[in-house]
């Protein structure tokens, strides 16, 4: 939000503008409304950014931010010493990875195969149905997966009466299993949702482009490849990069319902381990560390991308 | 135009909408001050409270809720209650404390030392004095347990307190657990060891696989979810003859605290369980199943047997075998005195209360009417307020007969087994304190389930054949009782309260995740041997001996403390 309001203000300077009171006033309405806008960002942005000191700290709830002894790096020492810790960014990253390239596939895929579909009906129901999932909480997700996947559940069944399986087999037992798991259940329920702003990319693409590709004698895989995926490539490359900066958000609550003793050494994320050493232990210190390099982690990573997008000269966000 | 009208409309009713929860809002807040108020007579000038407990074993009840409501005639105070759901207590307690508001009572459960240590709780120490009821409620050397560094009293434990003389006739706490029907099947043996245990169940599920309807039985299941997996865990304490410590094995002797995770049994029972689960007879499922599907999975009366505590599923699949008439069936459980060798003394239960001093009811420092919300908890613990919390409306929940004393008729029974009744006609208020034993009136039982009579009454015949053929008319003569263990008892009120801030607390917590992931692989494991080999290697990698130190620590206080009052 802040750079925005810098922004408008660079604008100002342009040439022949010079800043005079007159021109303030002549602009205070716009101003007005940046300078709310600057006040909303610094109270909800930047002062949160106070708490990071507990992680500096040894901080008690009792003594509160001002009044708890300082103890400098002890906190991120004690964190990176935690072979847990190193396990949990492990299991972030890889499902985040995972997650990112699987559910952004499938949603351009999605989008492309609904947009061939030459019956408006047909596509408006298959659209409408498949973005349902998304409005459903992860708590049911988690629940129709258990019942799905357990020993007489639909899958198991399945698995049996045809002869691949001669008992149940039991997948949340099995830690190998649960990456994919987690990686199908985020493509079921966001894959619909998601194939919707590339259909609105979809349609804003001239179609006299495609005429004309009609007319050179393209055929169908050609117009995708030649017409359709170079107008979308912006749109991609604009939400690869936002979700990039996103990776290692992979989840808590599909992890956290999901996950059991059995396969915690590869469910459980950051998240969850902020929620069971920091708040669950009373350790508020050690869980602000641990966010702290979440998000030092996200941001370096979304420079990374952004600089590489910059240098391919691709559409970028900064 | 028309769309217009359409967003108009909705903005008026959104706007009447909010103008009248704003009126709830307003008088409620009227109500919950209404100390000298003359306006709240619509209800009768009722205060009313919020409160909640970190511990997963309560209801919600109905708004409208008829005892609630005569309660709340009487003391003219209510509280509105709300329970743990799908978190653990110190995470529920975490959250609350990051948010800094408190409802005005509360129960942190296992997360109780942190709301403490954030100072969020009111000291009781000057108020106690005042009500009679509380005042009475424990002995001064109870009292004295309950203080915490700073020499103050935060909270008052609710349970395990007996008034009169004890009555002794449910069991609440843990066991190896059997249907009725195996041992009816097997012409009600004697069965003392786990091995015996374990055979018989084999032996009836190979002659019986399938209930009467046609269900495949499920031999033997076990709890894992989350703080849950005591049913897995703990059992190696009790299998050696020694009580519920929870955490630690005190060697009344020497006073020496015992690290149970390590002994032969422990190895012996994990052995056991990983030999059954090749067999087939632990079913699958045990260690990715969570607590629902666990208590759905009882309610079928398809499980065999378990390990479990009383008060985790006789209220939930207890009720619902009862409902469904699965009793009838023989799918109803009853305690086993099982140990690792046969004749050896168990301590499966103990006589006496157990005062659990690492929790309890607390009065937070948003409370704005601490007097009034103390002396509420005065007037629970009086007689007529105790018997409508427990016993019900006399005449609709139980009867009276000519001697004075409580019974309640089968339809009386089952309504109390009912979740919609217990919903919208009785209110407990089970997290406050209360009283087991004989009540005030020297005849009845504090509560129906303690009642000798109407407990037996209340049984199932197959359940009283089962009690009968073992000269048994309690679930505790099955056990057989021993007296309460020594002061120090429980130690785990001290490592529920562990936090990650001491060098044994950080074992402590780091012991706990890497049981939850090893006992269920050394249980599942092809090569027991190998398993349990890297189990104890990642196990003493936790520094078991500093927890264990902590608690030597503790105990050795407790036992000086105790000397004081000798």
């Amino acid at each position: 939000m802040a750079s925005l309001a810098s922004k408008k203000k660079e604008k100002i300077k342009e040439p022949g503008v010079k800043i005079t009171w007159k021109e303030i006033k002549r602009q205070k309405v716009l101003l007005l409304w940046a300078a709310i806008i600057v006040v909303y960002g610094i109270i909800f942005y930047y002062l949160p950014l106070g708490g990071w000191l507990m992680a500096f700290q040894n901080y008690k709830p009792r003594t509160g931010l001002l009044h708890s002894e300082f103890i400098g790096l002890a906190k991120f020492r004690q964190l990176f010493s935690d072979a847990a810790f190193l396990k949990v960014i492990r299991n972030t990253l890889a499902m985040g990875v995972i997650n990112l390239v699987v559910t952004f596939v499938m949603a351009i895929v999605f989008a492309i195969l609904l947009n061939e579909v030459k019956s408006k009906g047909g596509k408006k129901t298959v659209q409408t149905i498949s973005y349902l999932p998304h409005f459903l909480s992860w708590i049911i997700v988690t629940g129709i997966l258990h019942d799905a996947l357990s020993s007489t559940g639909i899958v198991n069944e399945l698995l049996l009466k045809f002869g691949i399986l001669n008992q149940p087999l039991n997948f949340f037992a099995h830690p190998e299993f649960f990456w994919p798991i987690v990686a199908f259940a985020n493509v079921w329920k966001e894959t619909g949702w998601n194939a919707i702003i590339y259909l609105s990319a979809i349609t804003a693409i001239d179609p006299s482009l495609y005429e004309a590709a009609n007319i050179d004698g393209a055929g169908r895989w050609a117009r995708i490849k030649y017409v359709t995926l170079p107008g979308i490539k912006p749109t991609i490359m604009i939400l690869l990069l936002m979700n990039v900066g996103n990776v290692l958000n992979a989840g808590f609550e599909i992890q956290y319902l999901l996950g059991n003793g059995l396969v915690q050494s590869v469910s459980q994320t950051i998240d969850i381990y902020v929620l069971k050493w920091g708040i669950s232990q009373n350790d508020f210190s050690i869980g602000t560390a641990a966010g702290i390099f979440k998000s030092l982690v996200s941001i370096v990573l979304i420079v990374i991308a952004n600089q590489i997008a910059k240098h391919n000269g691709e559409e970028r966000l900064f | 135009m028309k769309a217009k009208k359409v967003v108009s409309a909705l903005l008026v009713a959104a706007m009447a909408a909010s103008m009248f929860t704003g009126c709830g809002d307003g008088t409620t807040g009227a109500d919950s001050n209404s100390v000298g108020d003359t306006q709240s007579s619509e209800d009768g000038g009722v205060k009313e409270f919020t409160a909640f407990f970190a511990v997963p074993a309560g209801t919600e009840i109905n708004d409208d809720n008829e005892i609630q409501q005569q309660i709340a005639e009487i003391t003219g105070a209510k509280v509105k209650e709300t329970w743990l759901t799908g978190q653990t207590a110190q995470e529920a307690v975490g959250t609350l404390i990051a948010g800094g508001e408190y409802p005005d009572f509360i129960d942190g459960g296992d997360g109780m030392a942190q709301l403490y240590d954030a100072g969020a709780l009111i000291p009781l120490d000057d108020y106690i004095d005042k009500y009679p009821n509380i005042k009475e409620f424990l002995t001064e050397e109870e009292w004295d347990k309950l203080r915490q560094d700073d020499g103050h009293i935060y909270w008052i434990q609710q349970f395990g307190n007996i008034y009169g003389e004890e009555k002794a006739t449910t069991h609440n706490d843990e066991a190896f657990w059997i249907q009725t029907r195996v041992l009816e099947w097997a012409g009600y043996p004697e069965v003392h060891t786990m091995d015996q245990y374990f055979d018989l169940i084999e032996a009836y599920n190979e002659a019986n696989p399938t209930m009467e309807d046609g269900t495949t039985n499920i031999p033997y299941t076990i709890l894992c979810d989350d703080w849950r997996y005591f049913c897995l865990e703990n059992a190696p304490e009790f299998l050696d003859g020694y009580p519920n410590d929870g955490s630690v094995i005190v060697d009344p002797e020497e006073l020496k605290i015992i690290d149970y995770n390590t002994t032969p049994t422990a190895k012996r029972y994990f052995q056991k369980l990983n030999e059954e689960y090749q067999k087939g007879i632990v079913d699958p499922e045990s260690f990715t199943q969570t607590y629902d599907e666990y208590i759905a999975k009882l309610s079928t009366g398809r499980v065999l047997g378990m390990i479990d505590q009383w008060w985790d599923f006789a209220y939930t699949a207890g009720d619902s075998i009862k409902q469904q008439g699965l009793d009838k069936q023989g799918c109803a459980y009853v305690p086993l005195p099982i140990t690792i060798e046969e004749g050896m003394k168990n301590q499966w239960h103990n006589s006496g209360g157990v005062l659990n001093v690492a929790s309890g009811l607390g009065i937070s420092v948003d409370c704005e009417d601490v007097e009034g919300a103390l002396q509420f908890v005065d007037d629970l613990l009086g007689q007529e307020v105790h018997d409508l919390r427990f016993w019900g409306v006399e005449g609709e929940d139980y009867l009276v007969d000519e001697n004075g004393e409580f019974y309640r008729t089968d339809e009386m029974r089952t309504n109390a087994t009912d979740t919609a009744y217990k919903a919208s006609h009785l209110c407990t208020y089970s997290y406050f304190p209360q009283y087991s034993g004989t009540s005030r009136d020297g005849i009845n039982a504090m509560k129906p389930e303690y009642q000798a009579k109407e407990f037996y009454d209340s049984l199932s015949t197959n359940v009283q054949d089962c009690f009968a053929a073992y000269g048994a008319e309690t679930y505790v003569d099955m056990l057989g009782t021993s007296e309460a263990p020594g002061p120090w008892y429980p130690m785990y009120s001290h490592s529920n309260n562990m936090t990650t801030d001491t060098e044994g607390g950080l074992a402590w917590a780091k012991m706990g995740e890497i049981k939850h992931e090893y006992l269920p692989k050394v249980v599942m494991a092809a090569d027991f041997e190998s398993a349990w080999e890297e189990y104890m290697e990642v196990y003493e990698s936790c520094n078991p001996q500093a927890f264990i130190d902590e608690m030597q620590a503790e105990l050795d206080r407790r036992m000086e403390e105790a000397a004081k009052y000798e």
